[in-house]
């Protein structure tokens, strides 16, 4: 066998992207950033004051799923060879700030013929609540077109 | 291989960041070092490899069993990852095969001879990798790649041949 070395050490950043990718995904869980008995005992305590006057601050949670497509038209410019991991780890960011804001459900790419990359499910208020959320995603700095439908089921 | 099988089930369990992480670490060195062999040391090119491939082993880790090690279903994964952009983009279907094996001047054997590996042809030095740095057998490698043991080879003889004749 020939003797190279068969083991090298990528950028550390690279094991973030590569999390951060699979939970905007939806295909690992972020871990809690509290043990669950601290959620657990912080649950009791906005029971015994009282739901109403504790109420999540992030109630545009209660509106509507919405869609968000991802067109790759004629318009949009592919990331330069070896960027592609850079952009999935900025829309990765984004999902993330929305999933803080408990306004993130998943995404993902979608393979296959056609000129949608990929789709976000987005929790929203309303239909201009959800245009707005739409509006800060990155993708359309790369001239992407994003399409936003609300979702029934 | 037993320990790769439990930290599988063990992340399937809750599909958790820190189970995922385990695997990572544990894999991502010589996925890497792989990846860096097929794009003959694009930096950039062989992140996005590594990513890509993780993202679909994690898609597909439901559907692996200890029937081959898990590090060498990963790297298969990968080395197929690559072959689908290199058809996806034509641009670089014909690299390996056209460019030179850079500037070969330099004192360093192992540099000259990760040069010469970064320019063959991709099905060459598929197989050259996997069998001769990594090890795997040609039946691991057909398994890999899809293709039969023959192949794989006639692939191997064919690397070490122009191997040799761009060597000094």
């Amino acid at each position: 066998m020939t003797d190279l070395p068969r083991e090298r050490q990528p950028d550390p950043a690279l094991e973030e992207r590569v999390v951060s990718t699979l939970v905007a995904a939806g295909l690992v869980q972020r871990r809690r950033a509290w043990p669950i008995w601290v959620a657990a005992a912080a649950a009791v305590v906005v029971l015994a004051i009282g739901v109403s006057e504790l109420r999540p601050k992030h109630t545009a949670v209660r509106g509507n799923t919405y869609v968000l497509m991802l067109y790759e038209d004629s318009s949009y410019r592919p990331a330069p060879k070896g960027h592609g991991a850079e952009r999935v780890a900025e829309l990765a960011r984004w999902a993330d700030s929305l999933d803080a804001a408990g306004k993130f459900e998943r995404g993902g790419h979608l393979v296959g013929p056609g000129p949608i990359g990929g789709l976000f499910m987005i929790r929203a208020a309303n239909d201009s609540d959800a245009a707005r959320m739409a509006a800060t995603c990155p993708f359309t700095k790369w001239g992407g077109r994003l399409e936003v439908k609300r979702f029934e089921e | 291989m037993t320990d790769d099988l439990a930290l599988v089930e063990r992340f399937l369990r809750a599909r958790g960041e820190d189970e995922f992480r385990t695997l990572y670490r544990a894999h991502t060195p010589a996925l890497y070092a792989l990846a860096l062999r097929l794009t003959g040391g694009d930096q950039g090119e062989a992140e996005d490899l590594v990513q890509e491939s993780w993202v679909r082993a994690v898609r597909a880790l439901s559907s692996f069993r200890a029937r081959s090690a898990l590090r060498s279903w990963l790297c298969g994964l990968l080395v197929n990852v690559r072959r689908e952009r290199i058809r996806a983009d034509w641009r670089t279907v014909d690299a390996p095969d056209i460019e030179p094996a850079a500037d070969t001047s330099g004192p360093d054997d192992a540099l000259d001879l990760e040069r010469a590996i970064g320019a063959l042809p991709e099905g060459a030095r598929d197989v050259f990798v996997l069998h001769d740095i990594y090890g795997y057998t040609h039946r691991e490698i057909a398994e890999m790649l899809g293709i039969v043991e023959g192949t794989s080879k006639s692939q191997l003889t064919r690397a070490r041949t122009l191997l040799r004749s761009s060597l000094p």
